[in-house]
């Protein structure tokens, strides 16, 4: 396994590629680009891009969902080729199984890998009161709001106890007031039970407010332009002046063509 | 004030009634002080005949005996049709080479309408119930077919995906994603097939039969007893609109997830 100083590399990218068929069959639609880099235990790592660059793509084929036209993602040392609980995801759409209810939905993963009944319960149960939705075990998905599902999916993703989270712009459909109370809420989970994330956005100051380091991708084909170790403390204000220059210097360097 | 809420709140049983109502008036005018009343009973006349016959019987049996071994015959073949149409729904739409195997046939059988299987059926069951098991059979067995080919086909591939990264196996995804997001088209087929068997039921019972309400109308046709045949149409139309309500009740309860924002 590969070490970086003391902290353990779990997840590293290398030279990703990925092609599509074009619509009509003619030729290629190159998506990613030559994209390596690594993630450290606990770092909530930022991959911050324009809209359609391509970032579910990457989600995409770190989770094993879609495999790359070239390179490879190791985790822990091995390839990673298919669908793993190892690796967690919380959607943007959410993806929650709407017949079953919000317990049913967190203890999902445990159960579907054999967990006993009252463990996993147990377990759920912890989640749930961890994202703040105690008392609604029983709701179904659709019966929640949009904030609300978000948790459920966190929820869900954290109780499979995964060594990484992929999280793709879980926040991109909430409106800006409570997509600013589930950043918080995000914030707080995470300090309270630190994991290995790496988080899609296109929006900068979800970027700033939430990641340890930013790395920041230009439009289709998207390839890595620069990365941003971020050295604030948490919580974070959106007004802060240090907040404030990183986000002028990142805007100063983003892909500002079509 | 009070009378006000009620018919607020009850509006739409209030106007089913008055619906029913209207078209029974309606139907009992035309009849009386009109000349169609040579081809129409009244109205009246085809349900105090239909009240009767719980009591006096029509053939060697009483209504509730007719009905009750038409929905004995529709049962068994609904359930039939159940467990053969979502096996053959669910492989059609999961897959590709069932698809490609069964659907052409599938689609081949399917505009044959039941009654041109009767003499097939005769042929191939005989005369009893088996052979009207089997054409109400073909009247339920497509529709439960067709949807719930739809809904497996339909099934999110967000969702299989979700699935599998949460540690499911193929197994799992099939028993835990597939069939129950297919459960509301299923119902949907069911919804329609049930109706449709209770329909083909007058077919079925074309086929040599001594009871049942579509024995009824068969009898009443060969006879030439008008009322008769209009009082098998109604128990046929009353326990058909039983069926289809009782079915939409459990639809409700069963996938209850399916309704957004509750």
């Amino acid at each position: 396994m590969e070490q970086s100083g003391n902290v353990k590399t779990i997840l590293e990218c290398r030279n990703v590629s990925k092609e599509f068929d074009a619509y009509d069959k003619s030729g290629k639609t190159e998506v990613l680009r030559d994209i390596s880099f690594s993630v450290k235990e606990n770092e909530f790592l930022v991959l911050f891009g324009p809209g359609q660059c391509g970032k579910t793509t990457l989600i995409n084929v770190l989770a094993g969902l879609e495999s790359a036209t070239s390179g490879e993602v190791i985790e822990n040392g091995k390839k990673v080729t298919k669908p793993a609980p190892e690796r967690g995801v919380v959607y943007q759409k959410t993806a929650l199984f709407p017949w079953l209810s919000v317990m049913g939905n967190v203890e999902f993963g445990p159960r579907v890998r054999g967990q006993d009944k009252k463990t996993r319960r147990e377990t759920a149960k912890h989640y749930i009161d961890l994202v703040g939705l105690s008392g609604f075990e029983k709701s179904y998905p659709s019966q929640l709001s949009g904030g609300m599902r978000q948790r459920v999916g966190i929820a869900r993703a954290y109780c499979n106890q995964p060594e990484i989270m992929l999280m793709d712009e879980p926040f991109g459909h909430l409106d800006a007031q409570t997509r600013y109370m589930m950043e918080e809420e995000l914030q707080r989970i995470w300090q309270s039970e630190k994991r290995t994330v790496i988080f899609v956005t296109n929006n900068i100051e979800e970027a700033l407010f939430l990641a340890d380091r930013i790395i920041l991708l230009t439009n289709c084909p998207s390839c890595i332009k620069k990365e941003y170790i971020i050295d604030m403390p948490h919580p974070r204000s959106y007004v802060d002046p240090k907040f404030l220059s990183y986000r002028q210097e990142i805007t100063e360097n983003m892909d500002k063509s079509l | 004030m009070s009378l006000k809420k009620f018919v607020d709140k009850n509006i739409s049983i209030i106007m089913t009634v008055l619906a029913f109502a209207s078209l029974l008036i309606v139907w009992e005018l035309v009849s009386r002080f009109t000349k169609a009343g040579l081809f129409l009973p009244p109205a009246s006349l085809i349900l105090e005949k239909f009240i009767l016959s719980f009591k006096e019987p029509i053939g060697k049996y009483t209504m509730l005996t007719h009905i009750g071994v038409s929905l004995y015959r529709v049962g068994v073949a609904f359930g039939l049709s159940t467990v053969f149409g979502i096996a053959l729904g669910v492989s059609m739409g999961y897959s590709k080479l069932a698809e490609a195997i069964l659907k052409p046939i599938f689609e081949f059988i399917r505009p044959i309408p039941p009654l041109a299987w009767i003499p097939m059926s005769i042929l191939w069951f005989g005369l009893g119930d088996k052979s009207k098991f089997f054409i109400i059979f073909l009247g339920c067995f497509c529709f439960i077919t067709v949807n719930t080919y739809e809904g497996t086909k339909n099934v999110d591939k967000t969702l299989i995906g979700a699935a599998r990264m949460l540690g499911a196996s193929e197994r799992q995804v099939f028993f835990d994603i597939v069939l129950p997001s297919s459960v509301p088209y299923i119902f949907a087929g069911l919804q329609i097939a049930v109706t449709a068997g209770w329909s083909a039921v007058v077919g079925a019972e074309m086929v040599h039969s001594n009871e049942g309400v579509g024995w009824l109308i068969v009898m009443g046709m060969t006879y030439g007893k008008t009322v008769q045949i209009m009082v098998g149409m109604l128990a046929i139309g009353l326990v058909g609109f039983v069926l289809a309500t009782g079915m939409a009740k459990l639809e409700r309860r069963l996938c209850a997830w399916n309704n957004q924002g509750m």
